[in-house]
């Protein structure tokens, strides 16, 4: 039987968040959150494993509390348990001390044959914590599959999606994977498991109860990288807008312009 | 070590044995800039064999000196002998930065040697500056789906790792300096410890329609389009202006229009002497990997930031003044 992990991210819909003009500072409040959407197609890689192999499938998330009901919500697709691991320290993160917190606490939680991401994360969209997981779980990493052609032996063969061709891999177990959104479209939840996902117990783990967790290493003091300065992007000044009064003598005038730019 | 005892900055050069790729010509003209002002040397990566003809590129693009490294491990790539190879390096020459392209294997393998070496890594900067009281470059990239641009530092560890994707920075080579110094290093690592082994390779058969990135006009559909009835107009505008059809981030995600057609910083860079964009906000991700000699913008918000980028723009029903240039070229052409 498989032991598998899938890694997961509650993120707020960046579509709402603003920039408050007077401090400069990312304004969060009231912006709703939701599960990150290539994490879904990690986890529909996982649960078709699961199918086809049998397995365990352990969802994780660092965030605050609310980042429960993202598991909830992975859960009711495919789960079989979950643990959010929470606490102050932790906050302001980069992907080096996340994915530091992350591993020390997967290892409380038993050895992990495939570990599922997804490709990168709609807020931080840095796309760096598959990589950095698989260093530190000491994993074999198949990036951008497309498809797992079989899982034996202590090895995974499966496809890979490049620029401009795909590649045919094997990798020894333990392997990290994330996967193309269009081959591992999400399913949606069956009424029975969503039900059973609103009462399942959640495992929390906080700094003080993972085993072995050097301080330094994590939160802000473990980060690689800061944010000093964010800014609104400097916009160039408008172009011509053309308003003649009627759209077909709008776009007369757009392409007699075209015409003397030598465009058409 | 303290951090100022970091020297001399680094570009990977992709290669697939024949000829370097363009993503670390790019870099290397943008990070000769960038050591103009901290005084660093710049040297280029080399892993693996590289015909002599395409270091003659390289050390146009003024490098100071060049790094090869020979050895065991690197017929295809691997996550596991790349990554080594550079915690090797850098361990055994401490640069101030290393940047590599960030293609899908440049963005599998920098991050895993940032741990490594347990340094920071950043991600498609845009824009490289630097700050001459902390030593720290500024890598500066949109974040928020655009919304802002962060200014990221690795302040205290050493190196400043960065990817940054293809056609972010221009191929401008400044031409070769005096003398360039060649550093051979043999770094084998045991093809039998590579965990992940490559068994097979299928190249894309060529579509023309999904090769976007040098056409000569482009048509852009944005999140704007209502569904994928409204679509076949758009084919056929481009059609007439001798183009291609492409689109932003949100129609790939609706599954209007495959990846390959995606422009901006995240799919396609493009540049094309003819762009003309359909219900496209303007988010910098997407603009940043436009370069067009004409731009047009066509939206119903006046207040869209895409008209920010445009030379000219129309306010109004995306489909119906398609259609009225469609209706337009064909009485041009007498069609």
């Amino acid at each position: 039987m498989l032991n598998i992990l899938v890694c997961v991210k509650q993120i707020p819909d960046i579509d709402l968040v603003r920039m408050d003009p007077e401090t400069g500072n990312l304004v969060r409040e009231g912006v709703p959150t939701l599960t990150n959407p290539l994490d879904l197609n990690a986890l529909e890689a996982a649960v078709r494993v699961k199918e086809r192999y049998g397995g365990h499938i352990t969802l994780i998330t660092m965030g605050p509390p609310m980042a429960e009901s993202t598991l909830r919500e992975c859960l009711a697709v495919g789960g079989d348990e979950a643990v959010l691991i929470s606490g102050r320290p932790f906050g302001g993160a980069d992907t080096l001390s996340t994915s530091y917190s992350i591993v020390k606490a997967a290892e409380m939680l038993g050895n992990f044959d495939l570990i599922f991401c997804g490709k990168e994360s709609m807020d931080g969209a840095t796309g760096q914590m598959a990589s950095q997981l698989a260093e530190r779980f000491n994993a074999s990493q198949i990036s951008c599959c497309s498809k797992i052609e079989e899982i034996s032996g202590g090895k995974i063969r499966a496809l890979r999606t490049l620029e401009k061709g795909t590649e045919l891999v094997e990798a020894d177990l333990p392997c990290l994977l994330t996967v193309e959104k269009d081959n591992f479209f999400g399913r949606l939840p069956n009424l029975e498991a969503y039900l059973a996902s609103k009462k399942a117990e959640i495992r929390v783990l906080t700094e003080n109860t993972i085993d072995g967790l050097e301080m330094e290493k994590i939160g802000v003091p473990g980060s690689g990288t800061i944010v000093p300065e964010i800014y609104a992007p400097k916009l160039p000044e408008p172009g011509q807008i053309i308003k003649t009064g009627s759209v077909k003598t709008d776009v007369g005038r757009l392409m007699s312009l075209l015409v003397e730019k030598g465009s058409v | 070590m303290k951090k100022t005892d970091y020297k001399d900055m680094w570009v990977y050069i992709e290669h697939d044995g024949q000829t370097a790729a363009d993503v670390g010509l790019e870099l290397l003209c943008e990070v000769r800039k960038l050591c103009d002002t901290t005084g660093d040397r710049l040297f280029a990566v080399i892993l693996g064999n590289l015909p002599e003809t395409e270091t003659g590129k390289i050390i146009n693009c003024g490098a100071d000196g060049i790094i090869r490294v020979k050895g065991t491990g690197y017929g295809y790539f691997n996550t596991d002998a790349w990554s080594n190879a550079f915690t090797v390096l850098c361990r055994k020459y401490n640069p101030s930065a290393v940047f590599v392209g960030g293609t899908i294997n440049g963005r599998d393998f920098a991050p895993r040697f940032a741990v490594q070496l347990n340094t920071g890594c950043t991600s498609d900067a845009m824009e490289l500056g630097y700050d001459p009281e902390t030593g720290d470059i500024r890598f500066i990239e949109p974040a928020v789906g655009g919304k802002i641009m962060a200014v990221i530092t690795v302040p205290e560890l050493r190196p400043q790792i960065a990817t940054i994707r293809p056609g972010t920075f221009k191929y401008a080579p400044c031409g070769a300096r005096g003398e360039i110094s060649v550093i051979e290093e043999e770094i084998s690592f045991d093809p039998g410890a590579v965990r992940c082994r490559r068994l097979d390779y299928f190249p894309d058969e060529s579509d023309p329609e999904l090769d976007i990135a040098n056409a000569d006009c482009i048509v852009c559909v944005g999140n704007g389009l209502k569904d994928q009835e409204h679509l076949e107009r758009y084919r056929t505008l481009a059609k007439l202006l001798g183009g291609k059809i492409g689109c932003t981030r949100p129609l790939y995600e609706r599954g209007i229009l495959p990846y390959k057609l995606q422009i901006g910083q995240s799919g396609v860079m493009v540049k094309t002497k003819l762009y003309i964009s359909f219900g496209v906000s303007g988010a910098v991700n997407h603009t940043a990997g436009v370069d067009a000699d004409v731009f047009v913008a066509v939206d119903k918000n006046p207040d869209a930031q895409i008209f920010n980028f445009c030379d000219y723009g129309i306010v109004g029903d995306m489909d119906e003044i398609c259609d009225e240039m469609i209706a337009q070229l064909r009485a041009r052409k007498g069609q």
